[in-house]
């Protein structure tokens, strides 16, 4: 809800024109009127329509500079010709009525011209800058008028008016890292893989994890959805990195490496918000290096996510890229305290990116870590993936420690259950069956449709294939051991019970179901939570209720100046897009604050927040232009047979026929939107 | 994957196959949708929107280049709807366009030109500032950004069926241009596509530009006479003046469906002139007679070698040519084994493949048209590529997903190797087994430097791959051991799903490789050259030549191509002098015309009997290479057997690779003006301080007892201590292997 003067944002109209401010009726949408905590909108203007917050807005010049923009924005538009030309008409007649110097003909012109370029060009941006300019037209007919009768300029015409601008599209404002997905379809579809992987890597340094392993937020924002099916966003930013890897071309970076800035900033882990932050500090010219505890880089994504995923050599790339762009990493360093302190003291500022390592209890009788058979899933992941990435072999302790002989996890013969229903889960379950285990419980509180949510289809297909047997509505209530050793758990059901009164339906446990389920190994992959004991605590750090680091989760700075946190240990555990989204963020930030001393936000990131705000999908507009049902292509998998029992890439990705089809789907959702503040 | 769509276009029931779009179903029936964007052999650029249709019960317009139909749905391509967008889509075009059509190359055959009047655009009612353009001079190619209506043709091209990607599109709105990738100025192979492609008169060729209106040059069908890939062209020609002789002014192609590289497209003026004199006839005639032999290049046409092979049994002589001896001692090694006489593959089959080996050949110079079907099967098949040879080559980078690098003359183990992978579990005979078995595969590993799991990243690579090809490069041909190499390549062919290609040297060795018995070539025999070195020398290009004979755009015939394709060629320019056919008559081998050879060319190697004139010479609207005939294959009796591998050579020290520069591959592309003549030895830093030599030394290259002096000149793309020596301008020794350990020193003036 905003207070407008007038609006027509998706088809509403509000029009408070000639009314009081204070009766002036309300948009139904968050319209950014508050620009910044300095600047009041006072107009925005954009893909759906246009809102005015003020009666003080010279609207000719709005649409103009609207148009105008529509010129500026280089990556989207010139690729077609009725946007190419039809975008330069308009600009040219609006400013023409603008100055004083237009005819009622150029208003007939601007509409037809419009029209023509709503049915005709190539991407949405092209489409829709006529809208909102329209609207303008029918509205503010008067002052059109006015303008073109008495040959005078619109009324600031030649005032200095500030007028921020930015491109945005469905999908990228619901990629947590804001990457061009519309840019790297392009790419594919124009056969262009350097340009594809080039406009990815501009937000997001992980093409290949990133094209492998993302939950894909954007496709539930994809336009394409409301005609037919989303389009396969993810797996089309494999191409782009495959090119780059197949051909053994030198890494192609975005942007230029800036020359040195003489300023240095110390990175706490080298998981993806590490990595991220690295990449784009690097090439701001910063000198970064990267402390990670580990031996080997890349996080959880190297040591969680299993190789049958995501396999490490195509990780490396991605790796090696960050690299590329001249990090220092430092391995088998566990940050403590007195590092941070030394951090704090030597570096012109500090990201902390130590994710959340600690996997959380499932919170049943008995649950005591000493019990053998219990076995934390991070630490369970950190075993199997560094065996079969990087041949580490258990110690004699750690043999002992999880009853193995096998110099690595063997499971044969042996029964694991899990507890969780998340991603972390499903690479305990799938690696358990890798690892030879009998039988491979998957124990999830809720059903089968949540837990596809919380995963993805594929996913959770993909494990049942394999043999993973999944206990839905059902919790552990007890460990049963002998002499320490994990002999059975104690398992309950629960039923959901809708509630009365229409809220939401409620899980209870059915009495006298719950039964005892014997296993080798309970393996709680619920939740994970970070480990800040390298937080110095006289800095007194400022905490979230879930034991997280605190920013404003725009910035990304701590209470404590200079020192910043993304990723995991800032949100909690989530994915690896939203590590990268956050740390691209904080990377711009610092790179100014290690520059100025100033935290704030630029034009484009002030943007984007208030998109996201506003929210630039809409599931429920009709897409015109395109025919539909045209269905999504379905990359092929490995055999289940074959891969039930090794490490291979079970997705294989599309090939290139596929690859191509599918880019031929996407529709462009290009959009500019833009305030006048 | 056999499903077919059916749907209608204006009510006409039509059929898609898997992948097509509509507005290709509509082109394959008949049906008009106009498009000013759109070129068949590459992606659909959709910029200018020109084709869209309307669906039934689909609100806005569809655009059909890049739309593939849904079953049962129904389109429309005419409505006043449509006539009306697509008008004024044509307005838009015509904004600010200079009208200088009075001067501009591309009048009379302009799109724009055309389509404005096929819109009927009398008038314009939208306007837009105009501004100021430069020309860009870009060397051969000439870009004028103000005519230029970013369709981005020339960008897709470049990118995916050249694959030099040279050029972009730089994005800005009314302002966007075509600007070379990543560079100052165009740094390409000068393949000239990009004016092909160009609609209008953007891109042009800076030596055509503002010669001649595009309705005053006659156009002469023919075939590409620099390599052998056999490439249609077109050669325009017109009169100099009033009184001026004929001449070509340039050279055209097909380009919707078929590409040319520059050689092709700017190395077109090698026609010669002569008068008829009865004297240097009867002199040349009486050569003959008392030669021991006739040496003949493989710059001729079938029919030309097939009067040789008529003199030859008249009178006795031998026939030298060592660059198709070679092949043909390939060929029928190939054969002893294979069974049959050809090769199986195409440069078509190429550029359908997935999967891809090539050895031996630097494909980038040695045969363009091999490496545009490279670049369009790794393009738009994302094909997995290898490529083995001793030396990297830049320009393969975007193509080739494997690089082999082998050592100089191992090239008998490493496609040991290769066929001991890929046959590993074919059904071969015990013999057959027992060549594989007895393979010291340690020794071949570490003689020619290809590793086990180079093999096996290889097999990785190939694992999903459908359509598979071998190409063997003409390095192979002249091999110590080609005759091996020649079997196990046929036994590949046979045992696996991997169709074989074998890259023929010169325009036309291919040809006469199946035409001639030839001898083995003896330096010091009596001879009379033809178009080659000799006592008596008849020929098109040779300087001081006793008898000059029509260059090949000055003759009727034909030619086989790398396809095993025979295809025509015709008389761009007139002669006035004496031809073979002249020369053999009055050896009382007596036929009016060349061309009435044609027919009677040998049936036993696959040729048929038809007349030229009743051989087509073009590519069908829908893409169709209609050109000439392909040979019949010839079955033959398959009792080869593979000879055990013995020791592989070594080639230490400083060594030369006879491979020319881009543009370059004959004496008749060392004549044209238009293209760059590079003589120097071009070689590696690496190369340099072994040979004691730096950029722009003169020296002195001894290749056993003959000595070239060339400048050299270092070469930063290049790696490793091999040395590329052009063979353009000098006679190239095709009896010998390509890579030769030399001597180089550095000439001193005193």
């Amino acid at each position: 809800m905003s207070k407008v003067y007038f609006s027509t944002w998706n088809g509403e109209l509000i029009n408070n024109m000639g009314k009081s401010a204070d009766e002036w009726e309300e948009s139904a949408y968050n319209l950014p009127a508050q620009y910044d905590e300095h600047r009041e909108s006072k107009a925005f203007i954009g893909w759906d329509g246009v809102a005015l917050f003020s009666e003080d807005v010279d609207v000719i010049r709005l649409a103009m500079e609207y148009a105008a923009q529509y010129q500026e924005y280089s990556e989207a538009c010139g690729r077609c010709a009725p946007g190419r030309w039809g975008g330069r008409i308009l600009y040219d007649q609006l400013d023409k009525i603008a100055r004083g110097a237009g005819s009622v003909s150029d208003l007939d012109h601007l509409k037809e011209i419009g029209k023509s370029m709503q049915m005709t060009s190539k991407c949405e941006i092209g489409k829709t800058v006529p809208n909102p300019i329209l609207d303008l037209m029918t509205h503010f007919e008067d002052e059109f008028m006015t303008c073109i009768k008495e040959q005078k300029p619109s009324k600031h015409y030649h005032e200095s008016v500030g007028y921020i601008a930015k491109i945005t599209a469905p999908c990228t404002d619901a990629c947590p890292a804001q990457v061009d997905i519309p840019g790297y379809i392009e790419g594919v579809r124009d056969l262009r893989f350097d340009d594809s992987l080039m406009a990815t890597r501009q937000t997001m340094p992980l093409a290949h994890v990133c094209g492998r392993v993302c939950p894909h937020p954007c496709e539930d924002a994809c336009r394409r959805t409301n005609l037919d099916e989303p389009i396969a966003i993810m797996a089309l930013k494999r191409l782009g990195a495959d090119w780059e890897t197949d051909h053994e071309y030198d890494f192609f970076h975005p942007m230029e490496k800036k020359p040195s800035l003489g300023k240095k900033v110390a990175v706490v882990g080298a998981g993806p918000a590490g990595l991220t932050t690295a990449y784009y500090l690097a090439a701001e010219g910063v000198d970064v290096d990267v402390y990670e505890e580990l031996p080997v880089l890349g996080g959880e994504v190297t040591v969680g996510v299993p190789e049958y995923r995501m396999p490490f050599g195509k990780y490396q790339k991605d790796i090696e890229c960050v690299k590329d762009m001249g990090v220092n990493f430092i391995t088998n360093h566990k940050v403590n305290a007195d590092d941070m302190r030394r951090f704090d003291a030597e570096y012109d500022a500090t990201m902390v990116a130590s994710g959340t390592r600690l996997s959380k209890k499932v919170y049943c009788e008995n649950e005591r870590p000493e019990i053998t058979g219990y076995w934390g899933a991070i630490d369970f992941l950190d075993r199997v993936n560094l065996y079969e990435k990087f041949g580490y072999t258990l110690t004699d302790e750690q043999k002992k420690e999880y009853a193995i002989d096998a110099d690595y996890v063997d499971l044969t013969g042996k029964t694991v259950a899990c507890v969780g229903g998340g991603f972390t889960s499903m690479d305990v379950v799938r690696c358990s069956i890798r690892a030879g285990a009998k039988r491979v419980i998957m124990l999830y509180r809720r059903d089968e449709k949540t837990i596809i949510r919380n995963t993805t289809y594929e996913e959770y297909h993909e494990a049942v294939e394999e043999g993973v047997e999944f206990i839905f509505h059902s919790a552990v209530a007890e460990m049963r051991d002998e002499n320490n050793v994990l002999k059975s758990l104690l398992v309950d059901r629960f039923e959901l019970v809708p509630d009365p009164d229409g809220g939401r339906p409620q899980l209870v446990k059915i009495e006298g179901e719950s039964f005892e389920l014997e296993v080798d190994y309970l393996i709680p992959a619920v939740s994970q939570s970070a480990d800040l004991s390298h937080i110095p605590e006289e800095w007194e750090i400022e905490m979230t209720s879930w034991k997280t680091i605190k920013t404003n989760g725009k910035d990304f700075m701590t209470s404590r100046k200079g020192i910043f946190a993304s990723g995991d240990c800032e949100y909690g555990p989530m994915t690896i897009v939203n590590a990268v989204g956050q740390a691209k963020r904080a990377a711009s930030v610092m790179a100014r604050y290690i520059q100025t001393g100033e935290v704030g936000l630029t034009d484009d990131e002030i943007m984007e927040d208030h998109l996201r705000k506003l929210r630039v999908y809409d599931k429920k507009e009709k897409v015109t232009g395109w025919l539909p049902g045209l269905a999504r292509q379905q990359s092929a998998v490995l055999d289940v047979d074959i891969r039930k029992t090794n490490n291979e890439e079970v997705v294989f990705g599309f090939t290139q026929e596929q690859a191509l089809a599918e880019a031929d789907r996407c529709m462009r959702c290009y959009y500019i939107a833009m305030v006048q503040a | 994957m056999e499903n077919k769509i059916s749907f209608t276009i204006d009510g006409t029931p039509v059929e898609a196959t898997h992948g097509e779009s509509i507005l290709q179903v509509a082109r394959k029936n008949g049906i008009y949708i106009p498009t000013m964007c759109y070129i068949s052999k590459t992606t659909p650029c959709a910029s200018c929107r020109m084709c869209v249709v309307e669906a039934e019960g689909v609100e806005g317009f569809v655009l059909s280049c890049n739309t593939p139909p849904t079953p049962g749905i129904e389109i429309r391509t005419n409505s006043q709807e449509l006539e009306l967008e697509r008008t004024n889509i044509m307005k838009l075009y015509d904004v600010n366009h200079p009208l200088e059509c009075g001067v501009c190359d591309k009048s009379g055959e302009c799109d724009l030109q055309n389509k404005t009047l096929e819109f009927n655009i009398a008038t314009q009612n939208f306007s837009a500032r105009e501004q100021a353009r430069k020309i860009e001079d870009w060397g051969l190619i000439n870009y004028d950004p103000s005519l230029c209506i970013m369709c981005e043709k020339c960008v897709h091209v470049c990118n995916e069926v050249i694959g030099d990607d040279a050029i972009e599109v730089k994005f800005g709105g009314y302002k966007s241009t075509i600007i070379p990738k990543d560079a100052d100025t165009l740094d390409c192979t000068f393949c000239g596509e990009c004016i092909a492609v160009c609609p209008v008169g953007a891109l042009v060729s800076s030596d055509f530009k503002y010669s001649a209106n595009a309705w005053e040059l006659s156009r002469v069908p023919a075939t590409c006479a620099h390599c052998s890939a056999g490439c249609p062209l077109e050669y325009e020609t017109r009169h100099t003046g009033i009184n001026g002789e004929e001449s070509i002014y340039r050279v055209k192609n097909d380009f919707e469906y078929t590409s040319l590289c520059g050689a092709g497209r700017f190395g077109f003026d090698f026609d010669v002139q002569a008068e008829k004199n009865e004297m240097t006839l009867q002199k040349a005639v009486n050569a003959i007679k008392h030669a021991e032999a006739i040496r003949f290049s493989s710059l001729i046409t079938n029919e030309e070698a097939h009067i040789l092979s008529l003199i030859k049994e008249k009178y006795g002589v031998k026939l030298f040519n060592e660059d198709a001896r070679k092949y043909q001692a390939f060929m029928k090694a190939y054969s002893s084994v294979s069974g049959k006489l050809h090769h199986s593959a195409t440069l078509d089959a190429v550029k359908q493949s997935d999967a891809l080996i090539v050895v031996g050949s630097r494909v980038s110079t040695d045969n363009p048209g091999l490496r545009y079907a490279l670049t369009s099967a790794a393009k738009h098949n994302g094909a997995k590529i290898v490529y083995a040879h001793p030396m990297e080559d830049a320009l393969m980078q975007n193509t080739i997903t494997q690089f082999m690098k082998y050592e100089v003359g191992t090239e008998e183990g490493v496609i040991a190797l290769l066929a001991a992978t890929l046959l590993k579990d074919a059904d071969l005979s015990d013999a057959e087994k027992a060549f594989f078995d007895d393979l010291d595969f340690g020794y071949l590993d570490a003689e020619t430097n290809i590793g086990e799991e180079e093999l096996s990243q290889m097999m990785r690579a190939f694992k999903r791959t459908q359509k598979h090809t071998f190409v063997v490069g003409a390095d192979i041909l002249s091999h110590p051991k080609a005759e091996n190499i020649a079997k196990l390549a046929a036994m590949i062919e046979k045992y696996s799903d991997f169709a074989l290609l074998v890259v023929p040297s010169e325009v036309n060795t291919l040809g006469v490789s199946l035409l001639c018995e030839l001898d083995e070539d003896k330096s010091d025999a009596k001879c009379v050259g033809y178009n080659a070195d000799g006592d008596f020398i008849i020929s098109s290009y040779i300087k001081g030549a006793d008898l000059i004979v029509p260059a090949l755009n000055q003759q009727e015939g034909t030619f086989v191509s790398i396809d095993n394709r025979v295809l025509p060629t015709n008389v761009a320019l007139g002669f006035n002098g004496y031809t073979l056919n002249d020369i053999a008559s009055s050896l009382g081998i007596t036929k009016e015309n060349t061309i009435e050879y044609t027919k009677e060319l040998s049936p036993q190697a696959g040729f048929r009997a038809i007349a030229f004139d009743d051989l087509e010479n073009f590519v069908s609207p829908m893409g169709e290479d209609v050109r000439g005939y392909l040979l019949d294959e010839v079955l033959c009796e398959a009792d080869g057997n593979l000879d055990t591998i013995s020791e592989l050579p070594e080639y230490n020290g400083v060594v030369i690779y006879h491979s020319n520069p881009v543009l370059q591959f004959n004496s008749y592309t060392n004549k044209a003006k238009q293209l760059e003549k590079d003589r120097s030895l071009r070689g590696s830093a690496q190369f340099a301080a072994a040979a004691r030599i730096t950029d722009g030394d003169l020296i002195e290259i001894s290749f056993g007892e003959r000595k070239i002096q060339r400048v050299f000149s270092l070469d930063n793309a290049l790696k490793g201590t091999v040395a590329l020596n052009p063979t353009f301008d000098d006679t190239f020794d095709a009896s010998r292997y390509r890579y030769e350990k030399s001597k180089i020193m550095r000439v001193v003036h005193e």
